[in-house]
């Protein structure tokens, strides 16, 4: 019978290995984009624009639109219909990474590395530090991210204790109370021309 | 000499694939054991029991064999049914503890008016001020301004962080107050950091917010800018009991009777800050939609995370 035991805490490794598998790779996950985020930004020889395109391409292929855009929305998301909420996550998908996107071009720091990573509600929290070129206090990031059919994909970046995704829910929230759906989403389309030609 | 214990084909055939399983569960032993995942514990007991099992059952022996083999090859229901279950989407991965703005902002009129308010003199005067303090003053002089600040105000936080019973934050704190007034030429220089000397500011807002003073309703202060109710009453503990500030104690005697000294020194403080938040209330006016609700959101998280660290 201790022999059977001994086998069935086999079955328990083979299951947890599969857990510390998906950690290890979520946390790869996180240090292969913030190091090509590094990289792309120091590198000399690229332009700004190309610079920002790059960085753009990569932020687009990390996050999960449809997954943040149905968190953003919140309470609002059963007042949506079907068609407004394409037109959404389409929308925000473009929001999202021509607005922070270009800001990664400036992260030409000295170092980024993942300290921690825990495991809840199907979510990973990856925390890590981002060490700036000029300074040696470190940024702190956090970062979200679940593992779905595609792979892993980003679903929140939290500076400094802010979540991005938090605090975007609370703007639309209020946005979507005093405007109404559709002039909101005029709005964001507006803005989002305006980014693209900046 | 070698001496089989089996006389007929069937004890032969019986005896070979004894063998074969002593021999795959030696294997698979070993390569479970040497593979990094495998918790200490269960190698611990794995290799108690394998080297103290007899290996008496044949029958034990032969359905250990199938598991291996069904594990190996991950075709357990538990683990499938856990990688399903970490792809599916579940109702409660979009709740937000911030959602219902009304318990947390029922003043929102007002506030609003009183940000409009503040935002005007910020456009018209305070950002003026700080782009130009950012522009004329140079980048290593800003720094060791923020830095004798920063130090200066060192102590009474580390006299919260003892009042939370945070001993390890204290003695951070103090160590980063000692050696940069000293190896630091006053606080100008910050050392301590360098060396990754660690500390969390603490104020009397967090202290207050440690012992359980409830007051989370948003408030968005004439001059101040946002606060909660138990931050406010926390801000206004600090200005009466800093030294640098209103100082009803009067620490430090005559030496910090100068006002002229002490306004100064205060502006320079304020406009500081305000300087290091250029960049950050540049990208809000540029890209929110509703520039008070994304300050308020950011205000409400950094407090709690604040407290509860």
């Amino acid at each position: 019978m201790k022999f059977l035991f001994a086998v069935f805490l086999l079955f328990s490794i083979n299951a947890n290995a599969n857990e510390n598998k998906d950690q290890e790779d979520a946390k790869l996950f996180i240090e292969n984009i913030g190091n090509k985020i590094i990289t792309v930004a120091k590198e000399k020889k690229y332009s700004e624009s190309l610079k920002r395109q790059k960085i753009i391409d990569l932020v687009d292929s990390s996050i999960d639109p449809n997954w943040i855009s149905r968190f953003v929305l919140g309470k609002n998301f059963k007042n949506f219909n079907d068609q407004q909420k394409a037109r959404f996550t389409k929308l925000y998908r473009d929001f999202m990474i021509y607005t922070y996107g270009p800001k990664f071009k400036d992260y030409n720091g000295r170092k980024f590395q993942v300290n921690d990573i825990s495991f809840k509600n199907n979510i990973y929290l990856i925390k890590s530090e981002f060490l700036p070129k000029d300074s040696d206090t470190p940024i702190l990031v956090d970062f979200k991210v679940k593992k779905n059919y595609e792979g892993f994909q980003i679903l929140d970046f939290i500076a400094e204790g802010i979540s991005l995704i938090e605090t975007q829910r609370s703007e639309f929230n209020s946005v979507i109370s005093e405007k109404g759906i559709d002039k909101f989403l005029e709005d964001l389309e507006v803005k989002i021309k305006k980014l693209k030609k900046s | 000499m070698f001496n089989p214990p089996y006389k007929t084909k069937l004890q032969t055939l019986f005896f070979a694939i004894n063998f074969a399983v002593d021999l795959f569960f030696h294997f698979s032993w070993i390569y479970i054991f040497t593979t990094s995942q495998t918790n200490k514990l269960t190698k611990k007991i794995l290799q108690n029991q394998i080297y103290n099992t007899p290996y008496k059952s044949s029958i034990i022996k032969f359905i250990s064999f199938f598991i291996i083999i069904f594990l190996l090859f991950n075709k357990s229901s538990y683990a499938q049914s856990k990688k399903t279950n970490n792809y599916q989407i579940t109702e409660s991965e979009f709740e937000s503890e911030f959602e219902n703005n009304k318990n947390i902002d029922p003043y929102e009129k007002i506030n609003r008016k009183i940000y409009a308010f503040n935002d005007f003199l910020d456009r018209n005067f305070l950002q003026y001020v700080a782009r130009g303090y950012r522009k004329f003053v140079p980048k290593f002089s800003r720094k060791a301004i923020r830095n004798f600040s920063t130090n200066l105000s060192l102590p009474l936080s580390a006299i919260n962080s003892l009042a939370q019973g945070k001993i390890d934050n204290t003695l951070s704190t103090m160590s980063t107050f000692l050696i940069n007034s000293t190896v630091g030429i006053g606080g100008i220089i910050d050392v301590a950091s360098s060396k990754s000397i660690k500390y969390n500011y603490e104020d009397f807002a967090q202290t207050f917010g440690f012992y359980g003073l409830k007051g989370e309703t948003y408030l968005y202060l004439p001059i101040f800018g946002p606060k909660t109710v138990s931050d406010f009453v926390g801000f206004t503990v600090d200005k009466l009991v800093d030294p640098l500030s209103i100082n009803t104690f009067n620490f430090g005697g005559s030496a910090l009777n100068n006002n002229d000294y002490i306004i100064s020194y205060n502006f320079v403080d304020i406009v500081d800050k305000r300087e290091s938040l250029l960049n950050i209330t540049d990208a809000i006016k540029e890209n929110s939609f509703d520039p008070y609700a994304t300050i308020r959101s950011a205000y409400l998280q950094k407090r709690k995370i604040d407290i509860s660290r």
